[in-house]
């Protein structure tokens, strides 16, 4: 199971967090805290798996897998029942999406449009468990919402 | 691409170029916190349009994702649900979703539009109804959502049903006996017709199967004919990656044959010839690929053995580990940790290269194999390996490593030490290296094993490592920065064993020892060990060295009464040798003290009385003084808020209820006060006496019966708690 989704700026400020622990607001804090504290310390030529057990709201077996993309970390904090390499794909067909939808993604596309970087997520995982996988339906999904907002859009302002 | 498509105010904008703007977290909080209170201004204002609710839903999510309260906005979210178009309930949902804590109140209220949204003819609002309520849902909302989620396992269109069968996997989680006749529903999403259906449905499977393998052994012929028919490439093109057959299905599916296999010969022999096959086709040399061939690999080492299986893993795992790619020596380490444990002898193979990862600069690598290492231990190996992770020891800076490292070591080299000179010499380094980090009960183990030698009762050998051991530590005495418990066990092996010392006579070693003992700085417990050991050398020389009565005097008015206590024994002993000798025996720390005959002490029952009589008062043992203390609380407890009427006060003769406020001084009213049974104030016992440490006790309650109302009293409420 997928315990949580961050994405956290080279200063240590969340951009993203998707928490399917249930945990309350400061623990979402102090885990993106402690997830930069250990992540900050890493160079750039080692692995993308991290043992996550350190970090006060996660179990002892949790894992870490991040990319470090330009200014932002892109982690996956699991349990021992998901595969390592396969979660780094997965990072991998999101922030490909991203870039489909947003044409080269920055980091103020996450903070402006979090709403629909959500709803992309939302896509691909549920629940902590992987949804869908095909890029290609995650972006006919997103497709879909996008018409569903200039229809909207249009809507209103033609009353 | 910023703000391309933006509908977000001019107000937003300033707000996140402020942030990004800003030099400290100081400054940060203060601009959000201005950003709050603007919120927190707009929903107190006249009605919001629905444009400007989406976008301040977005910022809230924001501002509570920064860590500040907006709770004050919640409603907001459920109004968007309500009332909103597609788009605004979508936002709506979302800031629930991820805002509503576990026990927020209002999730209650977004139940009927869950259902509502459920039932709707639209795709789009199912599925966002779907995912919201895989998140908000709480055990005790399955029940009112279970039914329209069951009718949607069946809907045509596949979104649905996929998103359908993650929402049972979520209830199936919270609650499983809220889904357990589902059965046939789910081998339903197993067959169905859309693969991606079935990929959700096996994340059910996981969890099914893991709670019950034993249950669910007849799924494994069906699980192989689907990961045979994945990986030969037979599903719909799109469900390739990289050229890869959905891989992550044919990875749950191998997680899922791996616990149906495990230890069941029959189960696994179902699976050889697939998990063979995916192997090779999983060979492809990107990554998706390696992750396929790594769950194999996996798969291989959990289920019933099988020598080709194993050795086709062994060579992966040989390829894993000499990778120039990190991720993939890392998985090769993983992997070599769990074959290693029932098949050793593929792990030898790999020794030198396992060690080269050990001293890998990336340190989630050097953790994962020091976790190898420490499984690969045996007798044979033990002292090559020790000695790599002592090195390791030496030179890792990071606590957490180094905490490892010191657990490690000491239960490897206890568990299959050669000889206890080699663990001795061992356990002194990691004591030099880890200080701190060392468990103090490992030192006693240590101690002990000197003291109790070798198995064998072969004197001469144990004396020979005694000799060794208080060498090793007479070369260390003079170090500087020695950390505490490697002085205290120093001192105790000095203490006990020095006179088997070749190097240092008794007198010289006492002097060492009183000159460190009166080192400033020393840590209490330390110096209590250095006094005891120059006592017991001191026992052992048969006369009190200048720098032993010297540390005596220094120490004999410390503040520490431990310490203060050593060194007055050793002044009273020291004027008597011999005593000395027999209070302090040379090897015995193992022995027991004997009290032949006399257990209860009866020796020392004349100086108790004598010391009563003269006024010393009688020891209370700590059962009899909880004992009391209980008895106290739970008089104290009857006497909570009272919810029955007062009796009618008559002239009876029983006592009113003193609770803890009542003062000594009250007179008597119209119910009288009696003096306590037994007379005198002088009594011990009564709530005026001065028994106890909480002065007064409080009186016992009057029996409850006798507390009948008069007419015109309020009678005693029902349900509610009375006096006891």
């Amino acid at each position: 199971m997928i315990k949580g989704i961050f994405v956290i700026n080279n200063h240590g400020k969340p951009r993203l967090i998707k928490d399917f622990q249930r945990m309350t607001q400061p623990e979402q804090q102090q885990t993106v805290r402690e997830i930069f504290g250990l992540l900050s310390k890493r160079s750039d030529n080692v692995c993308n798996f991290l043992e996550g057990g350190s970090v006060t709201t996660f179990s002892k077996d949790t894992k870490l897998i991040y990319r470090h993309f330009a200014t932002l970390y892109f982690v996956v904090a699991a349990d021992g029942n998901e595969s390592d390499l396969g979660l780094l794909d997965l990072v991998q067909v999101f922030v490909e999406t991203l870039d489909k939808k947003f044409e080269n993604v920055c980091e103020l596309d996450l903070i402006f449009r979090s709403d629909m970087v959500h709803h992309i997520l939302d896509e691909v995982v549920m629940g902590g468990m992987v949804l869908e996988t095909s890029g290609k339906e995650i972006m006919d999904a997103v497709t879909a919402m996008e018409r569903l907002e200039l229809e909207t859009r249009s809507a209103a302002i033609k009353a | 691409a910023t703000m391309a498509g933006s509908h977000l105010t001019r107000e937003f904008f300033e707000l996140i170029k402020t942030i990004g703007e800003s030099k400290s977290k100081q400054e940060e909080d203060r601009i959000i916190t201005d950003e709050v209170t603007r919120l927190r201004e707009k929903t107190k204002s006249s009605k919001m349009d629905k444009r400007t609710t989406k976008e301040f839903l977005v910022r809230l999510i924001y501002a509570e994702m920064l860590g500040h309260d907006a709770s004050f906005g919640y409603v907001k979210a459920l109004e968007m649900v309500a009332a909103g178009n597609l788009v605004e309930k979508r936002v709506g949902y979302l800031c629930a979703s991820l805002c509503f804590a576990p026990d927020q109140p209002l999730r209650m209220m977004l139940v009927s539009r869950l259902q509502k949204d459920m039932q709707s003819a639209n795709i789009l609002e199912i599925c966002f109804a779907l995912t919201a309520a895989c998140k908000l849902i709480t055990k005790d909302m399955i029940g009112a959502v279970l039914g329209d989620a069951d009718k949607l396992l069946t809907h045509e269109k596949e979104i649905v049903r996929k998103k359908t069968v993650m929402l049972l996997h979520r209830f199936l989680q919270l609650d499983p006996a809220s889904v357990a006749d589902y059965d046939e529903k789910f081998r339903r999403a197993l067959c169905d017709r859309n693969p991606a259906v079935m990929a959700a449905s096996l994340h059910v499977y996981d969890e099914l199967v893991r709670a019950n393998p034993a249950a669910n052994k007849d799924l494994v012929p069906s699980f192989v004919s689907i990961l045979k028919q994945v990986s030969e490439g037979r599903l719909p093109r799109d469900f390739s990656y990289h050229r890869m057959p959905a891989p992550w299905i044919q990875m749950k599916l191998l997680r899922l044959l791996a616990t149906l296999g495990h230890a069941d010969q029959k189960a696994s022999e179902q699976m050889y010839e697939v998990l063979l096959s995916c192997m090779t086709r999983a060979d492809s040399g990107l990554n998706v690929g390696f992750a396929v061939l790594y769950e194999t690999v996996r798969t291989i080492t959990c289920i019933y053995p099988n020598t080709t299986l194993l050795d086709e893993a062994a060579a992966c795992i040989s390829r894993f580990i000499s990778s120039d790619n990190h991720n993939l020596r890392y998985l090769g380490i993983t992997s070599l940790a769990a074959i290693v444990k029932d098949h050793p002898q593929y792990a030898t193979k790999h020794q030198m290269a396992v060690m080269r990862c050990l001293e890998d600069p990336d340190d989630t690598l050097k953790r994962k194999t020091l976790d190898l290492l420490f499984r690969m231990t045996n007798p044979a190996n033990v002292e090559v390996i020790v000695d790599r992770l002592v090195a390791n020891l030496r030179d890792a800076v990071d606590v957490f490593l180094r905490q490892d490292l010191v657990d490690r070591i000491s239960e490897v080299a206890e568990r299959f030490a050669p000889s206890t000179t080699w663990y001795v010499q061992v356990m002194t380094q990691v004591f030099e290296l880890g200080g701190d980090l060392v468990k103090s009960s490992t030192a006693s183990s240590v101690m002990r094993l000197i003291a109790e030698g070798g198995d064998d009762e072969d004197e001469e050998a144990d004396n020979e490592m005694r000799t060794d051991v208080v060498e090793t530590y007479l070369e260390l005495i003079d170090r500087p920065g020695l950390p505490d418990m490697l002085l205290q066990t120093l001192f105790w092996v000095l203490g006990e064993y020095g006179y088997l010392a070749e190097s240092m006579e008794l007198p010289a070693m006492c002097d060492k020892i009183c000159s460190l003992a009166g080192r400033a700085g020393l840590n209490k417990v330390t110096r209590g060990y250095a006094i005891s050991a120059a006592a017991k050398l001191t026992a052992q020389v048969g006369a009190v060295v200048p720098s032993a009565q010297q540390l005596m005097d220094s120490f004999g008015a410390s503040k520490d009464v431990d310490l203060a206590q050593r060194c007055a024994e050793f002044r009273v002993l020291a004027s008597r040798l011999d005593m000395m000798r027999a209070v302090m025996p040379v090897d015995a720390s193992c022995e027991d003290v004997e009290m032949e005959g006399d257990e209860g002490l009866a020796f020392l029952d004349s100086y108790v009385e004598e010391a009563l009589a003269a006024g010393a008062q009688a020891y209370e043992k700590p059962a009899d003084m909880a004992a009391a203390e209980a008895e106290a609380a739970a008089a104290a407890a009857s006497h909570a808020l009272r919810f029955s009427a007062y009796a009618t006060p008559d002239a009876g003769t029983h006592m009113p209820e003193a609770g803890p406020s009542s003062g000594a001084g009250e007179t008597a009213g119209p119910g009288g006060l009696q003096a306590p049974a037994g007379g005198g104030l002088s009594a011990a016992a009564g709530p005026w006496g001065q028994k106890g440490q909480w002065g007064r006790k409080p009186a016992p309650a009057p029996a409850p019966a006798a507390a009948a109302p008069a007419a015109g009293f309020p009678g005693t409420l029902p349900g509610q708690p009375g006096s006891a």
